[in-house]
């Protein structure tokens, strides 16, 4: 199963609309953190560390509903903390769906089996399962062994009974380009709809401060992962953000794209920073300072950051702002992104670089050469 | 800001955590800059108002304004609810709570599981911090 071709025109639709109006600060997608809770305590991760009573605390069905009222957004992404954690998910879920909303809820899937009853298929609604990688890496890289296992085991059945299925990855210095690939393959041949691929952002707040990615590095990275694709793989983000991630092109962050809800209220100015909250989005939009973030802001902390939730609306501006963005998303969908220098670099050993690279902790005994070839 | 100031902020931010940190209000400077790192500090801290009234709860947001009267600080109280609070009204700042953002390094998973590897444990990993 593919993206819904009325998922495509609601998108296309909302943005041309908004273009067409001269609306400069429109949301492409909602955040609904409708929790911090989590059960898992990934390194990477700064979403977590608060206080019992806080994450305790959850958005009711009204407050999400409201929230996604106000935005506008076409599509709901609902993110956590561990979403299935909230006793009225399935609740929520289903009142989204009922606005019309396309939902992605994000799950570590370790209780997906336990909670699939709660939810129906629906073109509407995706499972977006986190993995991180290939199981070493992923177990790894959550800090909990046996969690790839159980995502995939619960995967198969929500495929088998009919969800649409994508995967979100996180990145961090250290990944292995040869394994990302191989891990391409597996979750397309378990039928995965598509996948999405970005770089951590360092939270300031997350343990792990040593293996977040500078552009430099991350264009490296994903000019390896993202070059010489099969055309098995399907990805759920737009061609241009990820040609933006390989060097390709540049783009500075839309960081209201993809505004985030949380119990504290909106969060300014996006997902990753936590300047503040507003009580509504319309004090959101026109109390923040929007210039004094990304990269030519010179503001010091988004200067590495090349997050999906920032620059994958600036892609999509791109793409429907010209002629040139539509016709090169077009030439996008289509190529496989031939670059023999990025195939050589697959196949040179790896270095740590940036502290202990997460792929050695349980390396595998096959060499980038002798593995690279098959994933290509 | 004050040299005294920069000092106390110096000494507040070499701390390796905020946790148990009781900082100076002298005087406005002081009580900014303190608020300011309640703001970052991912643990819950006591306000004593000036009526002698005591709030336990997480800073989740902070206004600043021209004047303290028109600055304020917005808290999740511990035990229920959310309040408001003038800067004006805070007479003392204590970081009471734990700082649940510190002391899980990285360096501190990867010992543990090479630690637990060596000793043939299985199914090794970090929990969630219990939920008091």
């Amino acid at each position: 199963m593919g993206v819904p071709v009325s998922q495509m025109w609601a998108v296309s639709s909302y943005v041309l609309k908004n273009r067409l109006q001269g609306r400069k600060h429109y949301p492409l997608v909602v955040m609904l953190e409708v929790l911090f809770r989590c059960n898992l305590a990934c390194a990477g991760c700064g979403k977590v560390q608060y206080p019992a009573h806080v994450l305790k605390s959850q958005l009711t069905p009204e407050e999400c509903f409201r929230a996604v009222e106000e935005a506008g957004a076409p599509i709901v992404n609902i993110p956590g903390g561990e979403p299935l954690l909230h006793p009225q998910i399935g609740e929520i879920v289903e009142g989204l769906i009922a606005r019309g909303k396309y939902v992605y809820l994000c799950t570590n899937a370790l209780l997906l089996k336990e909670k699939m009853h709660l939810f129906k298929p629906s073109k509407y609604f995706t499972f977006t399962i986190h993995l991180d990688g290939e199981r070493d890496h992923h177990d790894f890289a959550v800090c909990r062994e046996g969690t790839y296992d159980i995502a995939v085991d619960a995967m198969k059945e929500a495929i088998a009974k009919g969800f649409r299925v994508t995967t979100n990855s996180t990145l961090f210095d250290g990944a292995d380009p040869v394994g990302v690939r191989r891990f391409f393959d597996t979750m397309m041949e378990m039928g995965v709809e598509g996948m999405m691929v970005s770089p951590g952002y360092s939270y300031d707040k997350a343990p792990d401060q040593s293996h977040f990615l500078g552009k430099e590095r991350t264009r490296e990275l994903f000019r390896q992962i993202l070059s010489n694709r099969k055309k098995s793989w399907r990805f759920n983000a737009t061609p241009l953000f990820f040609e933006y991630l390989m060097g390709e092109r540049d783009y500075d962050c839309t960081p209201w794209g993809i505004p985030t809800y949380t119990i504290f209220g909106w969060q300014k100015p996006c997902y990753l920073l936590q300047d503040g909250y507003a009580d509504t989005f319309k004090e959101l939009i026109e109390e923040t300072a929007w210039d004094e973030y990304g990269e030519k802001s010179g503001n010091p902390r988004c200067a590495n950051c090349m997050v999906h939730c920032g620059f994958e609306p600036s892609a999509v501006n791109h793409t429907f702002g010209s002629l040139d963005g539509i016709v090169a998303t077009v030439k996008g969908m289509l190529s496989t992104y031939p670059d023999a220098e990025a195939l050589e670099m697959l196949k040179a050993p790896r270095t740590a670089t940036g502290g202990d690279p997460l792929v050695q902790i349980a390396a595998k005994s096959a060499t980038p050469a002798e593995t690279v070839e098959a994933t290509r | 800001m004050t040299t005294e100031t920069e000092n106390k902020h110096r000494e507040a931010s070499t701390r390796e955590t905020l946790e148990g940190f009781v900082p100076e209000l002298a005087g406005e400077e002081e009580l900014r800059a303190a608020l300011e790192q309640a703001f970052d500090y991912r643990g819950d801290v006591t306000l004593t108002l000036k009526g002698g009234e005591v709030l336990v709860g997480y800073l989740y947001d902070r206004r600043t304004g021209a004047t303290l009267s028109t600055s304020l600080v917005r808290v999740l109280l511990k035990e229920g609810g959310r309040r408001n609070i003038s800067y004006s009204e805070i007479a003392a700042l204590a970081f009471t709570g734990r700082d649940t953002a510190a002391g899980k390094s990285w360096e501190a998973w990867v010992k543990k599981f090479e630690e637990k590897k060596a000793a043939g444990e299985k199914n090794i990993g970090l929990l969630p911090d219990e939920q008091e």
